[in-house]
């Protein structure tokens, strides 16, 4: 079609020796990469391995501490964003960045639109995009559609319509598959596999190594920062990507515990929402930590709001001590003994500008109330100082506000506000997400101590080797349910190989 | 050093104490507030000295203009209760719910003979219901609430012309009414003391100690302005957010029904236009609320500082009134209103950006 | 390899395919409703002298409100047209009076003035980084003293007919339209044209829609804001020299209000006051419907003080619909 196809098999983008740190924390340590045109480049590797960092580095949304990157054979600073998309350097993050009222033309040409006497050439940018479509594989009729009428799947493929109407060479897709059904996939698959054709360059994340072997032909593994090594994806084998990922299976250094096994404290039966996700069975004893584990867009962060009284169930029971509840709302489900630390801490857990004390007491009012209404602030101050000693918050004193504080000790206080009531059932969402390694330590032994003390918990996450690390049991969560089940001693590659779809492994439970 | 960020890292570098002084002028808005409070009363002094007044600005002058920071205070503390509770909260009805309100409370009283407490409360009830309506539109079924209570803004203002064909109610009973607003010598060390309005003791009081005790130290206030800092999380936490927004707005609405009370018996009538005559009193009051320290987005903000922002405000006006002849005086307060509303408000911006908030 | 596209169903361009909104079909539908239904029911409604002061009383509404539109639309408010009015209003009556200033003149100086205070707005909106509404709201007591300082405690009486060729009047009226409508209207065509078809216009709803994309999209969203504000100080400018062609004398309250009647005007015309969605034909026809519902009520002999309460009906119900709008959307 154009002269893509002749280039094919240049290097496109080169990436030599980059490192980035934030704080003490080294993100990238001498991080080396070829790209080559017609070349659909997976780049996988655990949370926390570093492919967001190169990525953001890449596309000019950061800068590295050190480093070079080539584009098209030539040195390239990349200063920002919009320098990068003037190299042909496009990113389509998972959620569209798309302006809701326009049309999907419109949105394609906003900033550049065609102009012909001062007016804009409708026929002209409409045919073009009708044309960009046509050659895309996608339905010309989205054309003249607002954005905001289209579903998520379709306003993906408008973004990446839209890095290709800027002439991309390379695009960045970041876990395109996460939000996407099945058939969905099947037609991004198709959509990539036509811009590879065209010479196009396409960087691939995604969890989901399974389909790594349907689109992309070569693979990089990143660990730690590092790159572990970049194949052919036909050398390897989804065991063998996840045994890479995981690295040498460090010693367990997961306290010594014996697992109970009482009654279940809480059990699910059933649970389904929708099609996010269904036949959720889930038991947990008193006692007992048992992990979900399941990669992004398999369902699992749903699982976790559903049961908190956030999004109500469409199928399915939950019952806590064996009595069936009806959670309604977190209120509801607080009064069930049920209490949730959610994920997304900024938008979720705080109240930035408030006090600590605050933030632990908010939700509980019934518990502090004197004379009908008052709030009894001598009980408050005792409640939060005990439990800032016991999650060791470090900061001067509970009147401090909360936005002083690092993210770590952030985290220590949005999961003291969960223990004000002390729950039956604890449910952790993403528990250790954005805190230091210290603080990690810390809430790990935390979450210990209340198992112990007959606290019933749930950790729902997709940090695999915190999973294996506190979990009396691990149960993988892959395309909407509950599949195999493992034990502590559990390999993370087995684990990973198994919630990423290698159904060969299903048996190593 | 790790657990502390910017914002705490700028208190601990020890600057000096005009530094200090200035963070805690712009920083604490009581501070500020209580500063300019000073400031006023000693610059009229000092132009009364010079003889620049047309009267004394005396404490008795002082006391009696209390009377205009009751209305206003008490709808800047209505406003503060809904902007507080955030996503966009404000409350443009007000003025239309103290005209319907006064005018209930005026068939009560002057038409229907009756005895001040059940009408007192029947007004109350009357702005209650109407502020629920803007309560029941904003929190369930999430309408943005200036255009919501625009609409009722209207809506309330016709209602309030309509149910007695826009004549004022001035009956004999409520020109008895007066008292209610009227400066008293207090008992025991009035001969000390300047005679402070009766409504200051009747009305403005009781709910400023009310509203202090629920919103500042009341586990309602907890879940208000839980929400108004983050909604989701509020959600997440188990606050019932509906209810505790859609109370806001019914709190709003039963300021305005005690602020018709006041009204009505400071001017002798119940007039249908009281509250929406010229700008209204919505603008005023968010005024208040915003120079009291209000942020526009939610969950900032203290009783405390909306009540010496009033009073600051009606001295202001008090003062510029002695400055000029004629109605000069009331353009210059419009001027005063203006510029210190966009003067707190970009000071808000200010603070927020350089040092992390307003306390 | 050729794809031969299917000839669309509908016309390719927006322009043809979604000329007119749904709400804004709706809204003709009310007001012809309206209309037949007063026809019918009264001898006075169709004639050319209520229809000819309805036209006229809608236009001041609808002239500040095709810029009110605009700052909707793109993220902000403005509450002190009101105002603004006030200020323009009595500047350019005393310069017609005292100066005896010709009617070009009049109308350049009431533009101009209008365009500083909206540059006013605009800058401290843009700049101070302040929400709009409160900055506005300050402008609004600020204009106001500015105004009653120049009204000097008495109503400008007997202003001579320089402006009378846009006011209510005789003169005012080429076959019983009057002049102020017209300008209105081609001016709302104007500026729905360009909001439509040219790419600032069109920017316009990416900033209310998005801000920050907006801006990385290359969109230059603080200049595009302060115009907004200055357009709307423009349009305050005409809607001024309309009210002063209206009568010999101008009130102190002139104006007083109007900020209210505009922000009805636009929400009832379909503009979310979120931003990024709206049309200035809709603006247009939601004046025109609160237009006629006043000038029911008067003919019908209802009480004028429930015209109000219909207006909040109206505008709670065009919300109620955006809201709807926008869960079905965010459920799709």
């Amino acid at each position: 079609m154009d002269d893509g196809t002749a280039s094919r098999g240049e290097v496109l983008l080169s990436v030599d020796g980059l490192t980035k740190s934030y704080g003490a924390v080294r993100a990238l340590k001498g991080v080396s990469v070829e790209v080559r045109r017609g070349s659909v480049h997976a780049v996988v590797g655990e949370n926390g391995a570093g492919k967001s960092t190169l990525i953001k580095i890449v596309s000019g949304a950061e800068s590295a501490d050190a480093g070079r990157i080539s584009f098209d054979g030539a040195p390239v600073a990349m200063a920002s964003t919009n320098a990068a998309m003037g190299l042909g350097i496009a990113t389509v993050y998972q959620e569209p960045q798309l302006f809701a009222d326009l049309t999907v033309a419109e949105n394609i040409f906003v900033g550049r639109e065609i102009v012909r006497g001062g007016r804009i050439d409708w026929r002209a940018q409409s045919e073009r995009v009708r044309t960009l479509l046509a050659d895309l594989g996608l339905p010309e009729r989205y054309a003249d559609r607002q954005v905001g009428d289209l579903s998520v799947a379709a306003q993906q493929q408008v973004s990446i319509a839209k890095a290709m109407a800027g002439e991309a060479r390379l695009l960045i897709l970041d876990e395109p598959s996460a939000i996407l059904t099945d058939n969905e996939i099947d037609i991004l698959f198709a959509l990539v596999r036509r811009l590879v054709a065209r010479g196009v360059a396409v960087i691939y994340i995604s969890h989901r190594l399974d389909e790594l072997f349907r689109v992309t032909d070569t693979v990089t593994v990143m660990r730690d920062g590092d790159i572990v090594g970049t194949y052919p994806t036909d050398d390897l084998s989804v065991r063998e990507i996840a045994e890479m990922m995981v690295g040498h299976e460090l010693a367990n250094d997961r306290p010594d515990r014996d697992a109970p096994d009482g009654e279940p404290l809480l059990s699910l039966r059933g649970l389904g929402r929708g099609d996010l996700f269904h036949d959720i069975d889930v038991d947990v004893a008193a006692g007992e930590i048992v992990a979900l584990y399941g990669l992004v867009g398999s369902g699992v962060d749903e699982i976790a709001k559903t049961l908190y009284g956030v999004e109500r169930p469409t199928a399915g029971t939950i019952a806590v001590a064996g009595r069936p509840v009806d959670v309604r709302n977190p209120r509801a489900a607080q009064r069930s003994r049920l209490a949730m630390l959610p994920s997304d801490r900024k938008h979720q857990g705080v109240f930035a500008f408030q006090s600590i004390a605050f933030n632990i007491t908010t939700g509980h009012a019934h518990r502090f109330r004197r004379f009908g209404f008052l709030m009894d602030r001598a009980r408050e101050n005792t409640v939060a100082k005990d439990l800032m000693a016991k999650l060791a918050v470090k900061a001067p004193g509970p009147r401090t506000p909360l936005n002083a504080l690092s993210g770590g000790n952030q985290q220590k206080v949005v999961l003291a506000r969960q223990l004000v009531e002390r729950p039956d059932v604890l449910v952790l969402e993403e528990p250790t997400q954005g805190v230091d390694v210290g603080a990690k330590e810390e809430i790990h032994r935390l979450v210990t101590e209340l198992a112990e003390q007959g606290t019933a918990i749930l950790v729902v996450t997709a940090d695999l080797p915190e999973a294996l690390r506190i979990a009396d049991r691990l149960v993988v969560v892959r395309q909407g349910t509950t599949t195999v089940e493992f034990g502590p001693t559990a390999r993370q590659a087995d684990v990973l190989a198994a919630a990423a779809g290698d159904t060969g492994s299903e048996d190593a439970a | 050093m790790n657990a502390v960020t910017t914002a705490a890292r700028a208190k601990d570098r020890a600057p000096g104490l005009g530094a200090r002084a200035l963070r805690a002028l712009v920083t604490q808005r009581l501070v500020l507030l209580v500063t300019l409070l000073v400031g006023l009363v000693v610059v009229m002094k000092l132009l009364e000295r010079g003889g620049y007044l047309v009267a004394s600005y005396s404490s008795d002058y002082l006391a009696a203009s209390l009377i205009d920071a009751v209305p206003l205070g008490l709808l800047g503390l209505g406003q503060l209760v809904v902007i507080v509770s955030g996503r966009g909260g404000i409350d443009l009805s007000v003025g239309s719910m103290v005209s319907v309100s006064g005018m209930l409370f005026g068939f009560a009283i002057g038409e229907w003979g009756w005895p001040l407490v059940p009408a007192v409360l029947f007004a109350l009830l009357s702005g209650g219901l109407l502020g629920a309506i803007n309560g029941f539109f904003v929190s369930a079924m999430g309408f943005p609430a200036l255009i919501t209570t625009l609409a009722t803004y209207y809506a309330y203002s016709s209602i309030a012309l309509v149910v007695n064909d826009s004549s004022p109610i001035s009956t004999g009973p409520i020109q008895d009414l007066t008292w209610l607003t009227r400066p008293v010598e207090l008992p025991m060390f009035g001969q000390y003391v300047p005679d402070f309005p009766m409504g200051i003791f009747l009305f403005a009081i009781p709910v400023i100690v009310l509203l202090w005790l629920n919103v500042t130290r009341g586990t309602y206030g907890r879940q208000l302005y839980a929400i108004g800092t983050n909604d989701t999380a509020g959600r997440f936490a188990g606050v019932p957010v509906g209810s505790v927004r859609f109370r806001a707005y019914l709190v709003s609405g039963m300021v305005s029904g005690l602020v018709a009370v006041v009204t009505v018996s400071q001017f002798a009538s119940a007039r249908p236009d009281a509250g929406t005559a010229g700008n209204g009193m919505a603008l005023p009051a968010i005024t208040i609320a915003v120079l009291g320290g209000v942020a526009i987005t939610g969950g900032v903000g203290r009783v405390v500082g909306v009540v010496v922002a009033a009073v600051l405000v009606v001295w202001l006006n008090a003062g510029i009134l002695l400055s000029f002849e004629g109605s000069e005086g009331s353009q210059y307060q419009l001027l005063a209103l203006g510029g210190v509303l966009i003067f707190a408000a970009i000071l808000n911006g200010v603070t927020t950006r350089r040092y992390g908030g307003t306390s | 390899m050729t794809t031969t596209a299917p000839a669309p169903a509908r016309s390719t361009m927006p322009l043809l395919s979604g000329r007119v909104t749904g709400q804004e079909l709706v809204l003709l539908g009310v007001i012809t409703l309206l209309w037949l239904a007063l026809g019918v029911s009264t001898d006075t409604f169709i004639q050319a002298g209520t229809l000819s002061n309805l036209a006229y009383n809608v236009a001041p509404i609808a002239l500040v409100g095709i810029g009110m539109t605009v700052v909707i639309v793109c993220g902000g408010i403005d509450v002190s047209v009101g105002s603004a009015v006030t200020v323009v209003t009595v500047i350019v009556a005393k310069l017609v009076r005292d100066q005896g200033v010709s009617l070009p003149v009049a109308v350049v100086v009431a533009v101009g003035v209008g365009a500083l205070l909206g540059l006013v707005n605009g800058v401290l909106i843009s700049v101070g980084r302040v929400h709009a509404i409160i900055i506005t709201f300050g402008t609004l007591n600020v204009f106001r003293f500015v105004a009653l300082r120049i009204f000097d405690s008495e109503q400008v009486a007997g202003v001579p007919g320089t402006l009378a060729v846009l006011g209510g009047g005789q003169t005012g009226e080429t076959l019983h339209v009057p002049h102020a409508f017209v300008v209105m209207l081609l001016l709302a065509g104007a500026m729905w044209w360009y909001m439509r078809n040219t790419a600032g216009g069109r920017h316009l709803y990416a900033m209310g829609g998005d801000r920050l994309a907006a801006r990385l999209a290359g969109v230059k969203v603080q200049r595009r804001e302060v115009l907004a504000y200055v357009l709307t100080g423009v349009l305050v400018g005409l809607a001024s020299c309309v009210v002063i062609g209206g009568g010999g004398l101008i009130g102190q309250n002139v104006g007083v209000g109007l900020e209210l009647q505009v922000i009805a005007a636009v929400v009832i015309g379909g503009t979310s006051i979120m931003g990024g969605r709206g049309t200035v034909l809709g603006t247009v026809l939601g004046a025109l419907l609160v237009g006629t519902v006043a000038s029911g009520v008067t003919i019908l002999h209802w009480p004028s003080q429930l015209t109000s309460l219909f207006v909040g009906v109206f505008i709670l119900v065009a919300v109620g619909t955006d809201v709807v709008r926008e869960r079905s959307r965010r459920r799709a």
